[in-house]
């Protein structure tokens, strides 16, 4: 961990522990440590077979050299993170911060559009009551129909919390949107938010494959797809709320790399449309790739404005 | 950007703490801050001011491998990448001035603001001294364009008697060393308290045309004259000044650039005789030479022999009376000739040996052969004018044409002149400011201990109490006696030679301020005074007089005349109106050491009717009367069979 990175946990901490000796005055137990799945989503690898709107067969396809997104571009992108606080018998209690953010960039600088934050006590509502109001925090009630277990508690938690800055990035994207044309792309899946789903000038970016479209020989022309090359265009299948239209793309040649080195799916709005253009958005993306976002260890497929987000989110708590 | 608005912010981390001496602040990237800017920081309770002395930038990359990466190993093509780097600018100030001074703080996180002209006096203490009725010597302003702060030194400090000297360090011809003194002179002139007592200034003109023309007005320009203006001073040349120069070996030509018929009314010969060469002995000496027995046969001379009747029976029966080097000579080949004839091959006379007689014969024949112009024969001298000093007068002692040790042999002596007069209160003024170029030849850090160093190290312990203050520019501080610049109070420095500011003396300057130093333009400065806690930049105008080689090609040097025409002109010189051709005549066959000894004669006369005091003064026309000189007896050799 950097030196930064540690005065950043040593303020986190701070503002942690004064939380839990103020509940700790309210008689409640106090406890240490992340809450489980604290750092982020978690997603179970599955294949979900994908619905090919290009063509009949899958095909790997050359989008062309890198070209730069004209105009002014932004960028979305949320940050979360939670702390258990204590119990309440046992009852965990937990403390959660969510951020979601846009980032114009205009002139190849970056300027701070949209910020939006929330601090979260979560719990069952009994635990809540007997923690009382603490400044500054909203309450988030987890379900209480259940039997009491920590562990899944903790879990709904986790579960919230996402949920809670995944509604801050809707807010903080729509809120963009309306009031700007520039482009949006969105660190994630269009596919959360029908707004964003049939948005023109939005593209979502999704760096994780943990659900695979395709399987079989499809699945070899999908992972192996060449560097700068995209896929056919297809309807993922998902649980999601809207449908979005997509395509993988591959940023950086994978030789000598791991399979998903330099492999994102690209989501854009369904229709023709987006079919006729994906060659230029996915060209525009490859302009993406410098600078990299090397202090990353994700820099083969974080597109450097969303890197630029994220960490203007965490340096601004 | 205005002096009011927020530049940047001050950060402190524990590997970049902010202490009570220094501390770091982050800027916009168009931020107009560079090294030597001073800013002010503001915060609940404290004010800091602080001068910018190192920078910083960096960017997010995580290794320059990935920027190549990026770029496809073009370096061309990274500026046409979608986004900028995000990078960061940050500064690193050391504190100039903390208020309320006590207790003494880190530094804190304010906003940061560049200073305006108000916090520059803060910063630099000077509003404890240059307001109105102070002691504030206008030397530059601190900034750019026409708005920038007026930066002052301290009288008190400067001139003494808190702190005196200044030395100037730079490299040759592009550290403006000479016109930075004589801008700090002009200010002097033109600012220093009246309380305080009159003030002069001599010069010594060691090389080129520099100091020849501080008479005459120079061509400056509209942000020269701004500048100027903005501190508060006047234009102009130095009004009272004098020049001093030795005759070429003709006795009658000056040895100086400043030959331009049209400058001649304020230009003098220096000439000395053997008196004033004798009193300063020590100087030709070298380190091998001096020793007791030499100190008293010197001091013999000069009490027993010289200016007055001297007889000594083993000489002859006529006394001597021993007035210039010929006198003296002559004394000379009397003691050899009696040691060697009379005292058939004794080695003593009066107690003096034979060699340490024939060794100060050397050292000071070798002077009067090798500065025939300065030194003269005829026992005539012309000196500055010693008690007659006037308030703001500026005497230019012109040695540029002397060998080196005819120029130790000047500044030797009118240094000790001055110190002596001052001493007595007697010279005319005050103070005096004594400018000396090329220091690190008269106080080395290295080679013997001369006479001239010496003096050089107890004018700059001892010389504020006199009001004997050393201006001494040099283009190596390093190679300077470390006391004699480190007694100075003001250090002020020019562009720097990168080898000299590796010298273990600059380490105390950050590096960025060291590279600042080595291509610090024309006009620009960094000072160091004992009011200032940190080194400060300022930019100074050009001295409203005539530089060196303009003045050259406006007055540019005449050829040397003929014997007449130039006894002709020191005689207009001395307000006679008198043609070359009218003093052909009336020296017409008259020998020339007769002439220059009668010019001499109405030189220090000064009479209304300058020529018939020279035609007094040459006497009588004596046809074929051949001089009565003392006779010496033949040598006697062993390779002379008839002796």
């Amino acid at each position: 961990m950097t030196g930064a990175g540690l005065r950043k946990l040593t303020s986190l901490a701070a503002d942690v522990t004064r939380l839990r000796r103020a509940l700790a005055a309210r008689g409640i137990r106090s406890a240490a440590g992340e809450a489980e799945g604290g750092a982020g989503r978690a997603e179970a690898a599955e294949v979900r077979p994908g619905r090919l709107v290009e063509g009949s067969t899958l095909q790997a396809r050359p989008v062309g050299p890198p070209e730069p997104m004209p105009g002014p571009v932004a960028f979305l992108d949320g940050v979360q993170r939670q702390e258990l606080l204590g119990y309440v018998g046992t009852m965990p209690l937990v403390w959660a911060e969510v951020a979601a953010g846009v980032r114009l960039r205009e002139d190849r600088r970056f300027s701070t559009a949209t910020v939006l934050r929330a601090s979260l006590l979560l719990g069952r509502p009994e635990a809540l009551a007997a923690a009382g109001t603490l400044d500054g925090l909203d309450t988030v009630p987890l379900p209480d129909d259940g039997p009491l277990h920590p562990v899944r508690d903790l879990q709904l938690a986790r579960a919230a919390v996402d949920a809670r800055r995944g509604a801050l990035e809707r807010a903080a994207g729509e809120g963009f949107r309306a009031a700007s044309d520039a482009w949006l792309v969105v660190d994630g899946s269009l596919a959360e938010s029908p707004v964003w789903a049939r948005d023109p000038r939005m593209l979502g970016v999704v760096k994780s494959h943990a659900s695979l479209p395709f399987d079989g020989a499809d699945q070899l022309t999908y992972l192996a797809l060449p560097f700068g090359h995209r896929t056919s265009v297809f309807a993922p299948a998902s649980r999601a709320v809207a449908p979005v239209w997509s395509w993988a793309l591959r940023l950086w040649p994978s030789e000598g790399h791991d399979l998903l080195h330099g492999l994102v799916r690209v989501e854009a709005a369904p229709g023709a449309a987006s079919v006729a253009a994906a060659d230029r958005l996915s060209r525009w993306l490859l302009a993406e790739r410098a600078p990299i976002a090397g202090t990353d260890r994700r820099w083969d497929r974080l597109l450097y404005g969303i890197h630029e987000v994220e960490r203007s989110l965490r340096a601004g708590r | 950007m205005p002096a009011s608005a927020v530049l940047g912010r001050v950060v402190a981390t524990e590997l970049r703490p902010a202490t009570p001496h220094q501390f770091h602040f982050w800027t916009p990237l168009d931020a107009p801050v560079g090294i030597g800017a001073i800013v002010r920081v503001d915060a609940p309770g404290r004010t800091v001011y602080g001068v910018v002395v190192d920078g910083a930038a960096w960017s997010d990359l995580a290794t320059p491998l990935h920027a190549v990466l990026a770029a496809d190993g073009d370096p061309a093509t990274e500026a046409d990448d979608p986004s900028a780097r995000t990078e960061v600018r940050l500064y690193t100030a050391a504190v100039l001035r903390q208020v309320p001074e006590e207790p003494l703080q880190p530094v804190p996180l304010g906003a940061v603001r560049l200073a305006g002209d108000a916090d520059v006096a803060a910063a630099l203490r000077m509003d404890t001294y240059a307001g109105e009725g102070g002691t504030g010597l206008p030397v530059g302003v601190y900034g750019s364009g026409e708005a920038g702060a007026p930066v002052y030194l301290d009288a008190e400090f400067l001139l003494g008697p808190e702190a005196a000297h200044c030395t100037i360090t730079g490299v040759s011809g592009l550290a403006t060393k000479t016109s930075a003194v004589l801008f700090l002179l002009a200010s002097i002139f033109q600012r220093f308290p009246a309380r305080k007592g009159s003030i002069a200034a001599v010069c010594f003109n060691v090389k080129g045309p520099d100091l020849c023309f501080l008479d005459q007005a120079g061509t400056l320009s509209e942000e020269d004259r701004a500048l100027w203006a903005r501190l508060g001073l006047a234009p102009r040349p130095f009004e009272r000044v004098r020049y001093y120069a030795p005759f070429k070996p003709d006795g009658v030509n000056l040895n100086t650039l400043r030959s331009n018929a049209a400058l001649a009314a304020n230009t003098e010969p220096l000439v000395w005789g053997l008196r004033e060469v004798l009193d300063y002995a020590e100087v030709l000496l070298n380190r091998e030479d001096v020793d007791a027995k030499t100190d008293a046969f010197i001091d013999f001379l000069a009490e027993r022999v010289v200016g007055r009747e001297f007889h000594d029976i083993t000489l002859g029966e006529d006394p001597f009376h021993v007035q210039s080097f010929a006198d003296l000579e002559q004394l000379f080949q009397a003691i050899f000739a009696f040691l060697e004839v009379q005292s058939r091959g004794a080695e003593v006379w009066r107690t003096h040996h034979v060699a340490t007689i024939r060794k100060v014969r050397n050292r000071l024949g070798n002077i009067s052969t090798r500065s025939k112009g300065l030194v003269t024969d005829d026992g005539g001298a012309n000196d500055l004018p010693w008690g007659r000093f006037d308030d703001r007068g500026v005497y230019v002692v012109d040695v540029a044409g002397l060998d080196p040790l005819a120029q130790d042999l000047v500044f030797a002596r009118v240094v000790s002149k001055l110190r002596e007069h001052l001493e007595r209160r007697d010279l005319g003024v005050d103070h005096v400011v004594v400018f000396v170029d090329e220091l690190n030849k008269y106080a080395p850090a290295d080679g013997p201990d001369t006479y001239v160093r010496k003096m050089l190290l107890d004018l700059s312990e001892r010389g504020r109490y006199l009001g004997l203050v050393l201006f001494a520019a040099q283009q190596f501080r390093s190679q300077v006696q470390r006391r004699v610049v480190g007694n100075a109070g003001t250090s002020i420095y020019g562009r720097m030679d990168p080898d000299e500011l590796a010298t273990p003396g600059y380490g105390t300057i950050s590096p960025s301020t060291r590279a600042k130093l080595a291509a610090l333009p024309k006009g620009e400065l960094m000072l160091r005074h004992p009011h200032f806690t940190q080194p400060v930049f300022v930019r100074f105008p050009r001295p409203a007089v005539l530089a060196g080689r303009e003045g050259v090609e406006r007055f540019p040097p005449e050829p040397d005349l003929p014997f007449p025409a130039a006894v002709a002109r020191q005689l207009r010189t001395l307000g006679a109106e008198v043609t070359a051709d009218r003093v052909a005549a009336l020296i017409d066959g008259r020998r020339e050491e007769d002439v220059r000894r009668a010019l001499a004669a109405t030189r220090r006369g000064r009479p209304d009717d300058a020529v018939a005091f020279f035609l007094a003064a040459l006497g009588r026309r004596v046809g074929g009367e051949a001089p009565v000189r003392r006779g010496i007896p033949p040598v006697r050799t062993s390779r002379d069979p008839y002796g």
